[in-house]
């Protein structure tokens, strides 16, 4: 027991500090960024103004407003204490909008979309993976490159085909948006239908890539097991076969729900090109435009909410696997 | 060594990617020997020209004509403008204008056109009819002028003293020319892209390019990866803390969001091929440590290098004596995947527009960011986007192909 | 269990990938749901609005706020949960994310689609005095009763409102309400008190219905600048006092407060008014009390009852949904834009049938940094300009959507017709270059001694190589084609030009400082139509005060002197003989063309303008005489447009 205790200690201590660096990153590097994001907002509040002074006036108000006249170290100050209270400060790209606002009404989208292809991905390839593993021959003859071109196409070469073909060509599903354009939200099967039908192509975009990188992977890893020792011995003991490849899978899997486990962490990074190019809200298209529009506060929460997911992901991984596989531990506290 | 070779080659899989790969890389090379233009160069004036062979017009004119007689060449000319579609449409509007439908015999040709003439005015719009379909009658109306005539079109000149145009000949309708006779003609087997330049050129260069940053970023990843995964691995204690310390700390903040503030932090003066090749690099070496690290954990304690540990050999003969040479195959592995990836990873940002800058040099997603940019895949212009995303899917298939093959060489326990 | 949960989990999203796939005849069944649900709806919608209609009349004054709030506190999604798509009009390309606000005396409120005081002032929902016409520089009454009138010493305009001016919460537009819009703007530095604060003295009501204007006089007694009054009238919104004396109240009578004061509240006195918005849409709905239905302005209601705005996440978004017949009305640069009719058979418009397609009322152009090493030697800049193809620029950059240098000559005017008579392009024309012209300006080189002396193929100047970047942000994705373009000049006549494209934000904080040295060739836009034009061009092309300031936005980029030419700027507001300006025009265009400061590229409209006729017909257009502007229905005289709408299937 004492061991364990050392074992989640010494992940805790390490998870803190990799949040406060995270943290702090996460605040800095957005600043370092060349340019001067008052002066866009300036620029976009000033059109057609004439005169100097008066320009430099309303630059000097948005400076003082943002606190971008402060040297950088006060600025953080007043960053965490706002943090603390749960103040994500004002968006720069889209004033007077608060950050939270604009973070919670983008990140159901996101979860909304990635997590169910995330899962669906993962099942979908693990069961084609074991599939493949274990009838051999023909079917992984053409599973196996059918499932490595796949994957292999570039995410948005795959969500542009899924475009032109369903979208313009066929005109089967939209092609943009969260639901119908002409849709005020609200609860009716009319518009359940709509969040549904505009769900598709984003979301098989998703998963149709995922599929092959995880039957790849499960491939290899129940392959691995099936000519582990204590199958052949099972096998010499008279142990019906499908006892064995209960045990093969459940081992060839532990890997794979690493594997899941941190593409859930990373989802936000990964639904930005489906996002982008089916015009799907989310907090992917957010933080490009965050990116784009220098909107350090904006930019700042979602690198935030996005290494929280990573890190509670891998956290609870190395627990859950401390428990599981006591080697683990060992091998880390020697 | 040889033998492993040897093997290798036997492998169907790496067999086949290996084939995939040299090919691209031979056409990279030979291509630019044949086809000597500039890959960047603007050729066509306006966007997208389909893909085809294009003959010039005023050589064409001036070379040997011959006669052919064809039976179906007027009909085929008349067709070319008078679709069935056109027909139906023109009885429609002459039902409109109150002709009544026992007049209208669409498929005389000449009679309908006869009636059309007679009757069409373009300032008449029915009502319920929008202005994009009587814009479109008009349009029709136009394209009918002189398609029954059977004079030839007379060729002129204009007269350097009077200023007058003087005849200088006539092209019957029945004239052909020879397209191996015509002194200039430009085969252009993917059309042009939106800057009007020649397509197929311009993919081949982006090819070598794209090759060119996959390596620079796979190596950068690779060596990096290594490194710090052997180190973490085999030393152990502080040293792993802290390199896993700075691993976890660049998985937490997603490659991805690094890449974009980095690249665009660096503003696009600096964002050359190279540069952004670099960049990828040093954003994408997270997983190699982590793999390599795991390598090393599971050979540290093993008997030859714990004896190689009792010798007294130094810490860094030992890593390269004992612990390589049994993680060289994964090495080489994954170096292959993080070029693939890098490729993804270049053509990724660029679609965002944060790729390299437009001047220097093609790249796959410079190309496909530019036909999007031009809404290429929705004006069904195909030949300025889909042969990248084929070429981009061919080099990573090739290479995780052949690295599928290797792992089987390399570990036999995966062999049919 | 887990297990199971998976399972079904996995089998519904199949299924639901199934029904979507054999869509059509499902979704018949769910529209035709839909449409029985949107017409109870509708009359529901009635009922309410005459509750409130009745409301407002019951209630006075006092209790303005309340009833104010009433209408567009009703929840959109009871009263439509779909738009009918026969009473929308769906607009794409001015509304980039969420909006903001509502705050007519913010400039932040990312509300495009209703709220952009300026030149071409957007009316949906707050209006202004006059609406600008750009296709004939006309100001046409809208909240004023005719024509505005300048006193003898063209110091003072003097307009009337019409009597049936109502804000809508039923309380009459007074001039004391324009009078007090003006005081809120200078006493909380608003954008246009502070624009407008050099040239405009006082705003002041005379009695209930009249207002006067009165402009900031120099030493000798006459207006500063008469133009800038002028333009005042059909610019700037006018916001009720009454509910800007709320406003205030709700701000303590702080300016960034009040600024960024949302205003959800807003009392308003145009045609439309918030209906619904998130990060995925805006809409607007119709207010069918608009006084404007009165016979001394419209006479009727504007046809749609909705305006609806999705928010596209790029313009490939907003475009294919322009396809798809999502969209009504496009103000999107499309590409190759021909095509939707030509190719698709769609019925899609443009202003014009042929190329260019549109109005082009801008010229985006490239500024010499007159502070860079060579640049300032005239034979430079004059090679360079002549070098240029724009022929190509025009047609592979802007896909033919501007006419050509030979249609519309170069000179400081935009294409319209209007500006085009304010110069005698006789006067002018053999200094007017159409471009690609590589011996003439090799030619000019020769000729200034400016040759490439050690052989290195780039010309030389005092033994120093002509080397510069042409610069432009990066993304803006014409004008990157457009300095490839000018880069390639370059190369032809042995000056060393390569592209270079910042990011915007760092772009900005550059070519806005005039003593920079980092870009040599830059591209700006340029002012487009309006009531100040083309004097205001003129100014941003040229003025000399602008030179070398910090924190430049108004013009003259590269650092032009030319005391010529500030007399002239200054001296044309107070013109009011026509010959005499025209004199004016045609000195400054031979100025501009002979010293060649900058360059045009192109000419781009100041709104892209495409509609799609699958549901509205009837759009204006250049063939129809209505004069009605291409400005999407929205701007200045441009709204004329949604009443004169019709319904392609009614």
């Amino acid at each position: 027991m004492k061991g364990y205790v050392k074992y989640f200690s010494g992940k805790l201590v390490w998870f803190l500090i990799t949040l406060v660096a995270a943290f702090v990153l996460n605040f800095v590097l957005p600043r370092l960024m060349p340019g001067d994001p008052v002066a866009i907002i300036t620029q976009r509040t000033v059109q057609g103004m004439a005169s100097q002074a008066g320009i430099q006036k309303v630059y000097q108000q948005y400076a003082e407003l943002f606190g971008t006249n402060k040297p950088i170290h006060e600025q953080f100050i007043i960053y965490i204490q706002n943090i603390l209270k749960g103040d994500f400060g004002l968006s720069f790209s889209q004033y007077p909008r608060p950050v939270a606002d604009i973070l919670k009404s983008s990140i159901w989208w996101t979860v909304a979309l990635q997590f169910p292809a995330i899962i669906l991905g993962w099942l979908i390839g693990n069961t084609l993976g074991a599939l493949a593993a274990y009838l051999k021959k023909g079917f992984d003859k053409v599973i196996m490159p059918v499932s490595i071109f796949i994957s292999n196409l570039p995410a948005f070469g795959m969500a542009v085909v899924l475009l032109v073909i369903f979208g313009v060509k066929l005109a089967w599903f939209p092609t943009s948006g969260g639901y119908g354009f002409d849709m005020i939200p609200n609860l009716s099967w009319g518009f359940i239908w709509s969040v549904i039908v505009h769900y598709q192509l984003p979301f098989w975009s998703i998963v149709l890539i995922a599929i092959g990188g995880q039957a790849i992977g499960m491939r290899s890893m129940a392959i691995y097991e099936l000519n582990a020792d204590y199958v052949k011995y099972s096998r010499f003991l008279g142990i019906k076969d499908r006892t064995t490849i209960k045990y093969v899978f459940r081992n060839a899997m532990l890997p794979q729900i690493t594997g899941l486990a941190l593409s859930i962490g990373t989802m936000i990074g990964g639904a930005l090109v489906a996002e982008v190019i089916f015009s799907y809200p989310g907090l992917g298209s957010t933080i490009l435009t965050a990116v784009m529009g220098q909107d350090y506060p904006l930019i700042s929460a979602v690198t935030l909410i996005i290494a929280l997911m990573v890190l509670s992901a891998t956290f609870l991984i190395e627990i859950l696997y401390g428990f599981i596989d006591p080697r683990i531990k060992a091998a880390q506290t020697d | 060594m040889k033998h492993t070779i040897r093997e290798i080659f036997h492998s169907p899989k790496f067999l086949v990617g290996f084939s995939i790969f040299m090919f691209i890389l031979l056409v990279v090379i030979f291509y630019p020997l044949f086809v000597t233009a500039e890959p960047l160069e603007i050729i066509g004036k306006g966007t997208f020209f389909e893909p085809g062979i294009y003959v010039n017009v005023y050589d064409g004119v001036n070379s040997k004509q011959y006669t052919l007689n064809l039976d179906d060449a007027a009909e085929k000319r008349i067709a070319s403008k008078l679709g069935d579609q056109e027909r139906l449409d023109m009885q429609e509007w002459l039902l409109s204008f109150g002709i009544p439908e026992e007049e209208i015999d669409i498929y005389d040709t000449e009679k309908l056109i006869e009636l059309w003439e007679n009757n069409y005015d373009r300032s008449i719009r029915f009502p319920g009819m929008t202005s994009a379909r009587q814009k479109y009658f008009g349009r029709l109306n136009t394209s009918l002028a002189g398609l029954l005539s059977t004079e030839g079109i007379v060729l002129a000149a204009e007269n350097q003293e009077t200023g007058e145009l003087e005849s200088t000949g006539i092209i019957e309708q029945t004239n052909y020319l020879n397209v191996g006779q015509v002194a200039n003609v430009r085969v252009l087997p993917l059309g042009t892209d939106n800057f009007g330049r020649d397509m197929l050129t311009e993919l081949v260069s982006a090819t070598g390019t794209s090759l060119k940053i996959g390596f620079i970023a796979g190596s950068i990843a690779t060596m990096i990866g290594l490194t710090l995964g052997l180190l973490a691995g085999y030393i152990g204690g502080w040293v792993d803390d802290i390199i896993m310390f700075f691993t976890n700390l660049f998985t937490v903040i997603p490659s991805i969001v690094l890449l974009i503030l980095i690249s665009y932090s660096i503003g696009q003066e600096q964002r050359g091929a190279v540069t952004v090749a670099v960049v990828i690099g040093f954003t994408s070496w997270v997983w190699t440590t982590r793999a390599v690290r795991a390598q090393v954990i599971s050979l540290r304690h093993r008997d030859h290098v714990n004896l190689s540990k009792l010798s007294g050999h130094s810490v860094g003969h030992i890593i390269v004596h004992d612990i390589l040479p049994y993680i060289a195959s994964y090495v080489v592995m994954a170096f292959i995947l993080q070029i693939s990836s890098g490729i993804l990873a270049e053509a990724g940002l660029s679609i965002l527009g944060l790729g390299p800058k437009t001047t220097d040099v093609p790249t796959l997603g410079l190309m496909m960011n530019w036909a999007m940019i031009y809404s290429a895949h929705i004006m069904g212009k195909w030949w300025a986007y889909f042969p990248v995303i084929v070429v981009i899917a061919l080099v990573s298939f090739s290479m995780n192909l052949m690295n599928t093959g290797l792992d089987q060489v390399f570990n036999p326990a995966l062999r049919e | 269990m887990k297990k199971r949960i998976l399972l079904i989990l996995s089998l519904v999203l199949i299924l639901s990938m199934f029904l979507a796939a054999c869509q059509p005849e499902t979704q018949e069944a769910v529209q035709e749901a839909v449409e029985e649900v949107a017409e109870e709806v509708e009359e529901a919608v009635e009922e309410v609005e005459e509750e409130v209609a009745e409301e407002v009349e019951e209630e006075v004054a006092e209790e303005t706020e309340e009833a104010a709030a009433a209408g567009p506190d009703l929840d959109p999604a009871e009263v439509a949960a779909s738009l009918p798509r026969e009473e929308t009009v769906y607009i794409a390309g001015l509304q980039w994310s969420a909006v903001v606000g509502w705050n007519p005396y913010s400039s932040a409120n990312n509300n495009a689609m209703g709220i952009a005081a300026g030149s071409n002032a957007r009316v949906p929902i707050f209006e202004t005095p006059y609406m600008y016409n750009m296709i004939n520089g006309e100001q046409i009454p809208l909240l004023a009763d005719g024509p505005w009138t300048w006193n003898d010493d063209m110091t003072e305009i003097t307009f009337t409102l019409k009597d049936a001016a109502m804000w809508s919460d039923g309380t009459p537009v007074t001039a004391e309400d324009v009078a007090y819009t003006w005081a809120t703007h200078v006493k909380y530095e608003t954008t246009a008190g502070v624009g407008y604060g050099d040239y405009i003295d006082n705003v002041e009501a005379m009695d209930d219905k009249t207002v006067v204007v009165k402009a900031k006089l120099d030493e000798d007694g006459n207006a500063i600048n008469p133009l800038l009054l002028k333009a005042y009238v059909s610019s700037e919104y006018v916001v009720q006092k009454a509910w800007t004396e709320i406003l205030e109240a709700r701000a303590g009578n702080d300016a960034t407060a009040l600024k960024e004061d949302p205003a959800l509240d807003f009392v308003s006195s145009g045609p439309y008014t918030k209906f619904y918005d998130d990060d995925q849409k805006v809409v607007y709905i119709r207010d069918d009390n608009y006084w404007g239905q009165d016979a001394s302005m419209w006479g009727a209601l504007p046809v749609p009852k909705y305006l609806a705005h999705t928010i596209y996440a790029d313009n490939n978004a907003g475009f294919l949904a322009l396809k798809a017949g999502e969209v009504d009305v496009s103000q999107q640069f499309n590409a190759n834009v021909q095509d939707l009719w030509l190719v698709d058979n769609l019925p899609i418009s443009t202003w014009m049938e042929e190329a260019p397609y549109g109005l082009t009322a801008s010229l985006p152009t490239a500024y010499f940094n007159l502070e860079s090493f060579g640049l300032d030697n005239i034979a430079v800049r004059k090679a360079i300009a002549y070098a240029v193809d724009y022929d190509t620029i025009i047609a592979n950059a802007m896909t033919n959507q501007s006419p050509t240098f030979d249609q519309v000559p170069r000179s400081v005017m935009n294409p319209t017709a209007g500006e085009q008579a304010l110069y005698d392009q006789e006067a002018v024309a053999d200094l007017q270059w159409v471009g690609n012209d590589i011996e003439g300006a090799n030619a000019i080189l020769d000729e200034a001694g400016i040759v490439d002396t050690d052989g290195d193929g780039w010309r030389e100047l005092d033994g120093q190589k002509l080397s510069y970047n042409a610069v432009c942000p990066n993304g803006w994705s014409d004008w990157q084609a457009a300095m490839e373009i000018v880069a390639a000049a370059g190369e032809k006549i042995g000056i060393e030009i390569t592209t270079l494209y910042p990011e915007w934000g760092v772009y900005q904080t550059v070519f806005v400082n005039g003593d920079q040295q980092e870009y040599d060739i830059f591209m700006v836009w340029s002012d487009g139509a309006g009531p100040t034009q083309p004097w205001g061009r003129v100014r941003q092309l040229m003025y000399g005060q602008f030179a070398e300031t910090q924190g430049n936005w108004n013009g003259n980029w590269g650092g032009y002197i030319n005391p010529r030419i500030d007399e002239i700027v200054n001296e044309i507001p107070s013109v009011t003989d026509q010959d005499r300006l025209v004199e004016l025009y045609t000195e400054a265009t031979e100025i501009y063309l002979t010293d060649i400061p900058s360059f045009t590229l192109m000419y781009r409209p100041d709104q892209f303008y495409t509609v799609n006729e699958t549901i509205w017909t009837n759009y204006p257009s250049a063939e129809d005489g209505r004069n009605i502007p291409p400005m999407n229905l929205l701007d200045g005289f441009s709204i004329a447009g949604l009443y004169e709408l019709e319904l392609v299937n009614p």
